[in-house]
């Protein structure tokens, strides 16, 4: 009860003393609203910048690839045949023909579906050919796909601009196009399109779709069609695939899933971060400046802080006095100062907060349309908005607390006396 | 803490020196004892650079950098820390200064207020109440809402004299305490320090130059160079 009204009294003293000199108040709550403002819109935008990149990249990357490729193959049938001792002398050696393909999917998708930590699973039929339509050849490739699956994987739905995704299903011999593709080859809806692999094989399919991703490289060279299709045309049974693609529900657990199957699965596995190290590379940078920045700004916000605070200080050194003469301890000059960095705090945390988000929202409606991008992207977390309020306040208690140590140290006989 | 000899003594000083060290070692007291009763109204009266006024604050126990001992209400203050002192200060002591010091953001009234809203002894009603009493005695009950940088300074250091006496302190020590007030102010403030003594056994101890205000007081101690005359 005792205490209780001592520490109503600091508080009276702060709240006068933070009200009297309303303008230096609010210079002193606006350096932390910029701060905290600042740190939220540089960390949401870097948000946003890292979203948009790993929306693009992962709009035709998995977490996990398998296949079978471009792998040195050691494997020697003679050593099988005869011991380690026996001399052999092959002329003329070559690999024999290797096997680039997935032959038991079902097997090895079996296998995956057994970790819980998978969001989706599907199977690729790629194979290069030449596009030809009219006089016009092209060299491109073609992706057998299933069609559920890689739609939920990579939303390949809402990037056909003409057509239907869902027709691969049904039209066994619709083929979706590249947007660059089909106007390389002047093929519109319903156009037909001849194609040869380089085993020989020649087919014709029709547009049934027209697609465009937000990758260059993809509507210049690429073409959908159904797996099944594609085994079809290739001879192949419906085991039989070149790639298998993996999603987890969190993309970072990769090594994990790796570790897990590696000894069920013969085959290479690849994850988006060996695959793409430069996408990882860019993200962390990012943050480290995003990091850098709205700590420079709140150290220069509580730079502020500190000059203010010790000017109050400089000004009240005979108030100090007074109240020090009147039976204050330094602990209650302490309290008092504190209260009002704290205070200046708070409120500076939360106008930041308000600024911040509404900067934040401007600037996400400024227009950015490149790469299937239409505004400046802006992400929300609400780590960054704890951290913003948390630092905000950090800053200013520690830039308060320097001044009001000195201040609760002032020797009142010193002043009075003059 | 509490030495036991005699019940009657305010303060009790004994054999203090103190020296200052800014721009060179001077001693300002040179060994100074004397005892103050309880109700006892007294002045200490010299010229400038005779010690006086580093007497009152090494009394007040806001100055501690000081040789020889001091005690009050049988207390022994010397080397006490600087929380217990502000502690004991607040309760005990009553301080006006030479030039008022009053907090100037805030009315008269709660710069009365302040140092009983510290001791939080009693409940914000009676303090408050207590609070017009005192600004009544000095006659300042219709400034109480100006704010303290709005008042004459004869006004402002009647309020500090107000404030000084808020918690009843056993002990009200001044600086020129009235300095600054006209000779009917002055007088009226001398009559409520002695009703203050001699009524309720307060004890009050003040520096001054003024002789008509020394000649009005129980006792005077005169002071030379460092020493009581």
């Amino acid at each position: 009860m005792r205490r209780k009204r001592k520490n109503n009294v600091n508080k009276q003293i702060a709240s006068v003393h933070l009200t009297s000199k309303k303008w230096q108040t609010a210079v002193a709550i606006l350096g932390v609203t910029f701060g905290v403002s600042m740190y939220i819109f540089m960390n949401s935008f870097m948000n946003g910048v890292n979203k948009a990149q790993d929306d693009l990249a992962f709009s035709n990357l998995a977490h996990i690839r398998i296949d079978n490729e471009s792998e040195k193959r050691d494997y020697n049938p003679v050593s099988d045949k005869f011991p380690a001792s026996t001399l052999f002398n092959i002329r003329d050696k070559k690999d024999i023909q290797s096997e680039n393909d997935i032959k038991n999917t079902t097997e090895v998708m079996s296998v995956l579906k057994k970790q819980s930590e998978i969001s989706n699973i599907t199977a690729q039929l790629n194979f290069s050919v030449f596009f030809r339509s009219g006089s016009k050849k092209i060299n491109g490739s073609i992706s057998g796909v299933d069609v559920e699956n890689e739609n939920r994987m990579f939303g390949s739905a809402s990037k056909v601009i003409t057509g239907k995704w869902d027709d691969l299903n049904f039209q066994k011999s619709g083929l979706i196009i590249g947007k660059t593709l089909a106007e390389n080859l002047g093929l519109k809806l319903n156009d037909n399109v001849n194609i040869l692999t380089s085993d020989g094989i020649s087919k014709n399919f029709s547009v049934i779709g027209i697609i465009e991703t937000s990758v260059k490289e993809i509507d210049r060279s690429r073409a959908y069609i159904n797996i099944n299709t594609a085994r079809q045309v290739l001879g192949k049974n419906f085991d039989y695939s070149s790639d298998i693609l993996v999603n987890l529900y969190d993309r970072n657990k990769t090594d994990q899933i790796v570790a897990n199957t590696k000894s069920a699965i013969k085959y290479k596995m690849e994850t988006w971060q060996e695959a793409n190290q430069q996408l990882l590379a860019a993200s962390q940078l990012r943050n480290i400046i995003a990091i850098a920045v709205s700590f420079a700004i709140l150290l220069v916000a509580g730079f502020g802080i500190y000059n203010i605070m010790n000017m109050t200080i400089n000004e009240k050194i005979r108030e100090i006095a007074i109240l020090k003469a009147m039976g204050f301890a330094g602990k209650d000059i302490l309290n008092i100062f504190l209260t009002q960095a704290s205070i200046i705090g708070l409120l500076g945390g939360a106008t930041g907060l308000i600024l911040g988000v509404g900067i934040s929202s401007l600037v996400n409606r400024v227009p950015f349309k490149v790469a299937g991008l239409t505004t400046l992207p802006i992400n929300y977390h609400t780590i960054d908005f704890m951290s913003a309020i948390v630092f905000g306040i950090l800053t200013t208690i520690i830039a308060g607390y320097l001044p009001a140590r000195k201040a609760s140290k002032i020797d009142p006989v010193l002043i009075i006396r003059g | 803490m509490k030495t036991d000899h005699d019940h009657t003594k305010a303060l009790e000083v004994k054999n203090v020196v103190k020296y200052f060290h800014d721009p060179s070692t001077f001693q300002v007291l040179k060994g100074v004892s004397f005892d103050v009763q309880k109700g006892e109204f007294l002045s200490i009266i010299g010229k400038s650079g005779s010690g006086k006024s580093t007497l009152l604050y090494v009394l007040s126990t806001m100055d501690t950098d000081y040789e020889g001992t001091l005690s009050v209400n049988g207390h022994l203050l010397t080397g006490q820390a600087q929380n217990t002192l502000s502690t004991f200060r607040n309760e005990h002591i009553g301080f006006v200064f030479q030039f008022h010091y009053l907090l100037p953001e805030f009315t008269a009234l709660e710069n009365v207020m302040l140092p009983a809203k510290k001791l939080g002894r009693f409940s914000l009603e009676e303090i408050e109440h207590n609070a017009y009493e005192s600004l009544r005695l000095l006659d300042l009950e219709d400034q109480a809402m100006k704010s303290a940088n709005k008042l004459s300074g004869g006004q402002q250091q009647r309020v500090a004299i107000a404030r000084a006496l808020i918690n009843s302190p056993s002990v009200i020590m001044g600086d020129e305490p009235t300095g600054n007030l006209d000779s009917k102010n002055s007088l009226a403030v001398q009559d409520i320090f002695r009703n203050l003594a001699h009524e309720f056994g307060q004890t009050i101890i003040c520096v001054t130059h003024d002789n008509d205000f020394a000649r009005n007081t129980d006792r005077t101690i005169e002071m030379a160079d460092g020493l009581i005359v």
